[in-house]
């Protein structure tokens, strides 16, 4: 029974736990929007890494570089379209 | 067919190892397509017009639920993944219909909320801010929701055919996409919905 639960998968689940709750401070408590904003993107971006690296095995394999490289490149190509975007829309910038 | 026998089952052999490795390429062209989404509705997220905003509708006990459920399943469906290189098929079919069992509960939650949200004057055609709302959430529920039936005819498979190189091949990817359905309700939870209910 006991094989059937490894350490590293049972500590990666306690951690996005942990990471859930540590966001979810920011709602039961009173903080600066900055601050607010530090927690949820740190989180938010650790717990992303915990599920790749933990859950997804993403590292175990000979493809891991370009695994990684592809995953990279999306998420530079998803960043760009949304800070471009907030920077035109709503942040007015203008040339 | 040439099965190397260092590597799990998944990556056994070179047609395994290729899937998996597109498999994830299109897990890439999915970040970019919710990267899109995420651009609307953080750029609509303030166009309210006579509807609601986000912190009169959105309610805590609800997503933490899905979050909960859907965080769950990620967890469990990984353990299945761990049974199945340890050669166990019964535990294996077990974490994976417990996983689908989760996604169910997680998409009971987020079609109830979507009826509350209705029932509050909070539909696809209130207002710029509602339309991203239900057009994000909805493509990610829709995910959900195809990944149950996919989950469905995996243990069917591996009910009937044992743990093979291919079958175990065609659940590692499932696991791939399941977990990348969490991937994104992290980032929904963090930025729509706990973003939504602390702004002031």
């Amino acid at each position: 029974m006991r094989e059937l639960f490894p350490a590293k998968q049972v500590w990666g689940f306690i951690l996005s736990l942990v990471l859930t709750a540590a966001a979810l401070l920011v709602y039961f408590f009173n903080m600066s929007r900055t601050i607010g904003m530090t927690i949820f993107i740190v989180t938010a971006f650790i717990q992303a890494s915990v599920q790749l690296v933990v859950f997804m095995h993403a590292r175990e394999t000979d493809d891991s570089k370009s695994i990684f490289a592809n995953i990279y490149y999306a998420i530079l190509i998803a960043l760009v379209t949304i800070f471009g975007t907030l920077l035109c829309m709503l942040w007015g910038w203008k040339y | 067919m040439k099965v190397d026998h260092s590597q799990p089952l998944e990556y056994s052999t070179e047609q395994n190892r290729l899937n998996i490795l597109g498999f994830w390429i299109f897990l890439g062209a999915e970040i970019m397509l919710f990267g899109t989404l995420f651009t609307s509705y953080f750029t609509l997220v303030d166009r309210t017009g006579d509807g609601p905003t986000g912190v009169e509708i959105f309610e805590i006990f609800p997503v933490l639920m899905e979050t909960f459920l859907l965080l769950t399943s990620s967890f469990v469906i990984g353990l299945g993944i761990h049974a199945m290189r340890l050669g166990n098929k019964k535990a294996m079919l077990t974490f994976f219909a417990i996983t689908l069992l989760l996604g169910l509960g997680f998409l009971g939650f987020e079609i109830d909320e979507f009826i509350v949200y209705y029932h509050e004057g909070a539909t696809l055609q209130t207002s710029a801010f509602t339309s991203m709302l239900f057009t994000t959430l909805g493509t990610h529920g829709a995910h959900v929701t195809l990944g149950f039936f996919w989950g469905l005819f995996i243990i069917i498979q591996v009910a009937k055919r044992g743990i093979t190189p291919e079958t175990a091949n065609k659940s590692f990817i499932f696991s791939l996409y399941w977990h990348f359905l969490d991937v994104v309700w992290i980032f929904i939870f963090t930025f729509i919905y706990l973003e939504g209910m602390t702004r002031v």
